[in-house]
């Protein structure tokens, strides 16, 4: 029985190559993007899925009265949470110090290095390879390496007591390898190693006070504590020992779970997409087959009929149009599974992987996907089999087996409000997509204040092997920049525009006392003239009159604003708790965008340092003469490759640094772009294959009244008008819908489009566009045909 | 007695007055019977057949079927019945345009549950009987009208019913197909299987051992 309902089931798509051609196709690119979009979704969720008791993992977030907020917190603060607090069963420091160096035979290694407690591991039960987390910190010199960093340097061997030298001085024993964690998890770590060896560094222990804040602290707490006591609790643990508790608002307990949206709030947005983009995708996939199934059951209410008097049972029938359905949805899936390895997924990967990381599809870890894409393929088979059978099964066999149903009427509302929600769905993600193109537009030609153009940025944080000769031979590079004709400045800086750090401080005007919180940076003074920052009033730095002892400073007009000046005559800036006698302002220079324009500008203070200093300074940008940055550039590239450091030098032109920002954002745009054309695409495809049918049902009609004289043109205004109506009325749906969703979005913006009725229309226009293309083809073809043959045939 | 109409009504409302299809049928068909119902069109000919096939229900009357009241019984046991006892031969054939001759004539028995051999073996008997073994991998559309019919008629008989219902088996066939295929009903119902046939030919008529006479629906002529 099965063999033979497979068997005719073939032959049935056989026979409706078009039909079927069209099924699979929109089901393969659907299925397609959905397992892809799903699979992202998937791994993002499972990243940290071998960490257990997640519900009890903590981390601190600083909140002050200023409104900040950040996740570290002074370094002692820990201890005394957990002498206080019988709740905690676990607690970490977590913390940077310097980028180390490691090194083991002749190898050499800079990886992302972070210090913890010995219970990070109680906290994080990570996937070890080698090694016993319940004591793999618990020595001084100890050192945990993830599997991609012992890979490097051990190869597959077991490293486990190996020496690696840290920093050239201290030696330090390989205590256990963790399986890599997935790019999507919270972490990003190369290798651990105990917080005690901080402890030695002078610097380490300057800073690790009660003024400082640079630790990240993880604590498990017991399931039974009440988080707002603790809260309180550690607030006023802080409020005690804080060297300045004024700024402190309160310090709150965040759950483990949402640290990677907490970092990042466009994740959210990115996966929330991404849910609504696949179950749109979904959705329309499973209408296009529903409706078509449903026209093809016309001409099948016969053969049902006859099935019916021939002995065959409302069961079978079923089942036979789900064999049918299945085949050609499981026939997509493995389609759709190679568009996915082959090139979704590389494309995805392409897309979020410099911000995230490559992920990649192995059956042992993945297989909840292979199970996800089978009960899909499952449920979409028995939807488009049974819904559509359903009608028509339970007609009385007599009418059926004149091959005529008496719901043609009712179907049509169905089917025209499946048309309507695709086309509202296409609609919707053109409206989008249009808006975020025009918003990444904007903020990418928005005037920044500075000239981005023919500038060259390179990196000098090169840790250099020596200081004094490095110093020597970075002044004879400034000094052939200075002497070439097609350099026409150049400065040396700590920060440039989409590399501000964020370096925060309170400063006041000790005349009126009015505080501003300010953010900062060291500039020489070519800063301004290289990136064509004018000047509101004032000076810029000058080598003669300044110099870096005086910390003069220049302001960006924000500042003066905040601070309520309408000139700098005789103003000086104080940093709050500074006890210098602060510093004089000698310039104002323009608001630039110095961070991209999703941020506002906010107050900015340059202070002057100097051009020679290679130990303060990260960057020295040389604007060239337009046409001559090859050799510029080989120039600097030549000065540097004769300095002996540690890191290489890189340098990169100024705009794509600026571009660089919003690679995100353009991500989020491609993958839009694609979901967008893909929705429209599919509904296309279902459209087009509604429309053959329904012209194949109409034949006789256009026949007859092409007979008495109707003109080509009317007819295909007649076939095609229904569905451009249809259409209409799915944007007139869709528009409000966008405008309310894109609204909300563009409101993270500081610097932003306002919605244009265009926009929205053009999305409108795209959408009938393209389906006046679809239809009119059929249309065409169906008007065009002899009408003599077409009587002949009924 | 096979099956046994009385006082059969069959009607639609439109337009708020009723438009009787059938009217006061009385029928009674004893086994071995080769019936013709003759009558011009639209007086009810396909109707009472459906009726007399389960396939269609009436208003009033009541019906029984080797003792059984049809008109009482649940359609899930009445559809087992008809499958049970009765085969279709229709006009336009009706074959399943996606089977071969073949697979048309083995549906029946796969929907009956037959094994596999036993089907193979039914199968091609009734190949062999038709004379249609070099057609059996051929689908509709490649055969003729009267090939079609017999295939049609094949299906029919192959799950050995008591009776046969044929509404205008040879409405769509030439004289010579036609004649053949009424032979062949001939044959049959000497071999015991019981025929109701509508049909518009005398001479087809003919070949019954009794004709029906339907006029616009109302009330038969025997």
């Amino acid at each position: 029985m099965i063999q033979n309902h497979i068997k005719i089931s073939l032959r049935n798509l056989w026979k409706n190559k078009l039909l079927s051609t069209l099924n699979l196709l929109g089901l393969s690119i659907g299925i397609g993007s959905v397992l892809t979009l799903a699979f992202s979704v998937y791994a993002y969720y499972n990243a940290d899925s071998n960490i257990e008791g997640q519900e009890n993992i903590f981390y601190l977030k600083t909140v002050t009265t200023g409104g900040d907020t950040y996740k570290s917190t002074p370094y002692p603060l820990l201890n005394e949470i957990v002498k206080a607090s019988p709740e905690v069963i676990a607690a970490t420091h977590m913390q940077g110090w310097g980028q180390p160096w490691l090194k083991y035979g002749e190898t050499e290694f800079q990886e992302s290095s972070n210090y913890v407690d010995p219970d990070f591991f109680k906290i994080f039960s990570l996937p070890f390879k080698y090694g016993n987390p319940e004591t793999a910190l618990e020595k001084k010199y100890s050192i945990v390496l993830f599997h991609k960093i012992s890979q490097k340097i051990f190869g597959e061997k077991n490293p486990l007591g190996e020496t690696i030298k840290l920093n050239d001085s201290i030696n330090l024993t390989v205590t256990g390898v963790i399986g890599d964690l997935s790019p999507y998890s919270a972490f990003r770590l190369g290798v651990l190693m105990p917080t005690k060896l901080l402890e030695d560094y002078p610097t380490f222990i300057a800073r690790a006070d009660w003024s400082d804040s640079f630790t990240v602290n993880f604590f498990k707490l017991k399931p039974t504590t009440d988080i707002a006591r603790f809260e309180s609790q550690v607030t006023a643990l802080a409020k005690k020992n804080y060297s300045d508790p004024s700024t402190l608002s309160e310090i709150k307990l965040m759950p483990f779970s949402g640290m990677r949206s907490d970092s990042l709030p466009v994740i959210d947005t990115i996966i929330s997409g991404s849910i609504a983009a696949s179950v749109f995708v979904l959705l329309i996939v499973l209408i296009n087959l529903l409706n078509l199934n449903t026209s093809t059951m016309y001409r099948r209410t016969k053969d049902i009929a006859v099935r019916k008097i021939l002995g065959g049972n409302k069961k079978s029938i079923i089942i036979q149009f789900c064999i049918e359905n299945g085949i050609l949805v499981f026939a997509s899936i493995s389609i759709s599974a190679l568009l996915f390895l082959g090139f979704l997924l590389p494309k995805l990967n392409g897309i979020y992987g410099a911000d995230f990381g490559s992920i990649s599809f192995t059956v042992t870890n993945d297989y909840p996907v292979i199970l996800f894409a089978i009960g899909l393929g499952l449920f979409v088979t028995l939807v488009v089999g049974i819904l559509p059978t359903l009608r028509f099964i339970s007609a009385p066999i007599s009418t059926g087996i004149k091959g005529r149903i008496d719901t043609i009427k009712s179907n049509f509302l169905v089917r025209n409000s499946f048309i309507v929600l695709q086309f509202t769905i296409a609609i919707l993600f053109i409206c989008v997509a249009i808006i975020l193109n025009s918003q990444i537009g904007y903020m990418k030609n928005a005037p920044l204040g500075f000239n981005k153009e023919n500038v060259i940025v390179g990196n000098i944080d090169l840790e250099y092997k020596n200081k004094e000769t490095a110093t020597l031979k970075f002044n004879d590079l400034l000094n052939k920049l200075n002497a070439d004709p097609y350099v026409k400045d150049f400065a040396v800086s700590d920060a440039i525009p989409s590399n501000y750090d964020f370096n925060y401080n309170q400063v006041y005007d000790p005349e009126t006392d009015r505080e501003v919180r300010t953010r900062f940076a060291n500039t020489d003074e070519g800063y301004l003239k290289t990136l064509r920052i004018p000047l509101v009033m004032g000076r810029d730095f000058d080598e003669k009159l300044d110099s870096a002892d005086d910390h003069p400073v220049i302001i960006n007009r924000t500042t003066m604003k905040a601070l309520g000046w309408n000139s700098i005559e005789g103003k000086r800036l104080k940093g709050k708790g500074s006890v210098t006698s602060g510093n004089p302002v000698v310039g104002v220079m323009e608001d630039f965008h110095y961070q991209d324009m999703q941020n506002a500008v906010e107050p900015l203070v340059h202070f002057y340092s100097n051009k020679n200093s290679l130990a303060s300074n990260r960057f020295l940008s040389v604007r060239f003469a337009e046409g001559h940055q090859k050799s510029i550039e080989k120039l600097i590239a030549n000065g540097f490759s004769n300095i002996d450091s540690r890191r290489k030098y890189r340098q990169e032109n100024l705009t794509d640094k600026v571009s660089a920002q919003y690679r995100l954002i353009e991500g989020m745009l491609k993958t839009v772009n694609v979901v967008a054309l893909l929705t429209i695409f599919i509904s296309c495809l279902g459209m087009f294959g509604l429309i053959s049918f329904m012209a194949k049902r109409r034949v006789k009609e256009i026949g007859i009244r092409k007979v008495l004289g109707a003109g080509v043109l009317k007819l295909i205004v007649m076939l095609s008008k229904d569905y451009i109506i249809l259409v209409g009325i799915a944007a007139l749906i869709a528009f409000p819908i966008a405008w309310y969703i894109m609204d909300a979005w563009l409101r993270d913006f500081a610097y932003r489009i306002s919605l244009q009725w265009w926009m929205f229309v053009l999305s409108g226009f795209f959408a009938l566009l393209i389906t006046a293309f679809t239809v009119g083809i059929q249309a065409v073809k169906s008007a065009r045909a002899n009408p003599v043959k077409s009587l002949k045939t009924e | 007695m096979l099956l046994e109409l009385n006082n059969i009504f069959k009607w639609v409302t439109q337009g708020g007055s009723r438009i009787f299809l059938l009217k006061d049928i009385n029928l009674q068909v004893e086994e071995g019977e080769f019936i013709s119902i003759m009558g011009p069109s639209g007086s009810g000919k396909s109707t009472l057949l459906n009726v007399i096939g389960m396939l269609d229900n009436f208003q009033e009357g009541e019906y029984k079927f080797l003792d059984e009241s049809v008109h009482s019984m649940k359609e899930k046991n009445r559809s087992k019945l008809y499958k049970e006892y009765i085969g279709f031969v229709f006009q336009a054939y009706h074959l399943i345009d996606e089977l071969t001759v073949y697979e048309n004539i083995e549906t029946p028995l796969l929907y009956k549950n037959v094994k596999s051999s036993e089907r193979k073996a039914l199968v091609a008997d009734m190949l062999d009987r038709f004379n249609i073994v070099g057609k059996k991998d051929l689908f509709p559309s490649q055969l003729s009208g009267g090939q079609q019919q017999l295939v049609g008629v094949a299906r029919a008989l192959i799950a050995k019913p008591k009776l046969i219902l044929a509404d205008e088996p040879t409405g769509n066939l030439n004289s010579k197909q036609s004649e053949e295929i009424m032979q062949l009903f001939k044959e049959l119902n000497q071999a015991g299987v019981t025929i109701i046939q509508a049909t518009h030919s005398e001479t087809n008529a003919a070949y019954g051992s009794r004709t029906l006479h339907l006029l616009d629906g109302g009330r038969n002529h025997i």
